[in-house]
């Protein structure tokens, strides 16, 4: 039999590998969703530069093709994993945070300069925030692409949407990957 | 008190346990995504999984996916039963001792 201390050290190794797992079933899903929002965000901001009459049809195509991808990739993971990641609540905040994104853009009256960069730095705030919790790998991701998307502002003249292209949609398409072998 | 399970005890085979335990039922783990998660090398937890697999605790499945083989290993209703009893036991010793306290 074995002391106290002994069986203190096995349960907390337990838990250890059950937070591991659990993490590591998270970056595999958030992963796939990245990688998507990646390629959809770089045909966004890639029409914006080359087209930018077709803009704004553009990014309300990427945005319903990348809800209705989160949730189909959702529902094809839990279907695997058994992981559970879509919740009306989750929905919800979803809806909570962009309906805020949208008054600050009206109350703010952006230049299409300055949406393209609101819009992404906002979003990677999310992810900084939620990797507090979930994992580095989203702050890692989160904070690279918020630092690259502010010196394109500053210091990118006319290429900006051909650099948020490579920056935003590149960028969280090796993010996914990366978030993927880790 | 409970005995404590003698081959969960082992370290080793305690974390690919705790690993497979946390998934759902049927659902199983890669052995690159076993040995990643446990920290253990090739050979060490080709043999611990044997161990398990001869009590009848997983079940291995091996595949090839394209050219590839792929080994992935499931833990049983019996192995999930065995590990649910050990960490009770493990919660027991320190309830007794008042450290659950």
């Amino acid at each position: 039999m074995i002391d106290s201390q002994q069986a203190t050290e096995a349960l907390a190794d337990v838990n250890d590998i059950v937070r591991r797992v659990r993490q590591s079933q998270i970056y595999h899903l958030a992963s796939l969703i990245i990688i998507m929002w990646g390629a959809l965000s770089f045909a966004g901001y890639l029409v914006t530069y080359l087209s930018p009459h077709y803009a704004g049809y553009a990014w309300i195509a990427v945005y319903i093709v990348g809800i209705a991808g989160s949730i189909a990739i959702s529902a094809f993971q839990r279907s695997r994993s058994g992981v559970q990641t879509f919740r009306v609540r989750m929905l919800s905040a979803f809806v909570l945070f962009v309906a805020f994104g949208l008054f600050v853009c009206w109350l703010g009256h952006f230049t299409p300069r300055q949406l393209g960069t609101f819009w992404p730095i906002y979003f990677m705030l999310a992810y900084s925030i939620a990797g507090l919790w979930i994992g580095p790998a989203f702050v890692a991701i989160g904070l690279g692409v918020t630092a690259l998307t502010l010196i394109g502002y500053f210091f990118i003249g006319d290429a900006f949407d051909l650099w948020m292209a490579f920056v935003n949609g590149g960028g969280l398409i090796l993010g996914g990957l990366w978030m993927r072998r880790s | 008190m409970a005995e404590l399970d003698d081959i969960i005890h082992q370290p080793l085979r305690l974390r690919i346990m705790a690993a497979l335990n946390a998934l759902p039922t049927s659902v199983g783990l890669e052995f690159s995504k076993l040995k990643k998660l446990t920290g253990a090398t090739d050979g060490n937890l080709g043999a611990h999984i044997e161990t398990l697999s001869k009590a009848g605790y997983v079940a291995v499945e091996k595949a090839f996916v394209g050219k590839k083989p792929q080994t992935t290993v499931t833990a049983t209703a019996v192995g999930r039963g065995a590990f649910a009893r050990h960490v009770a036991t493990l919660q027991e010793i320190i309830a007794a001792s008042g450290g659950g306290k």
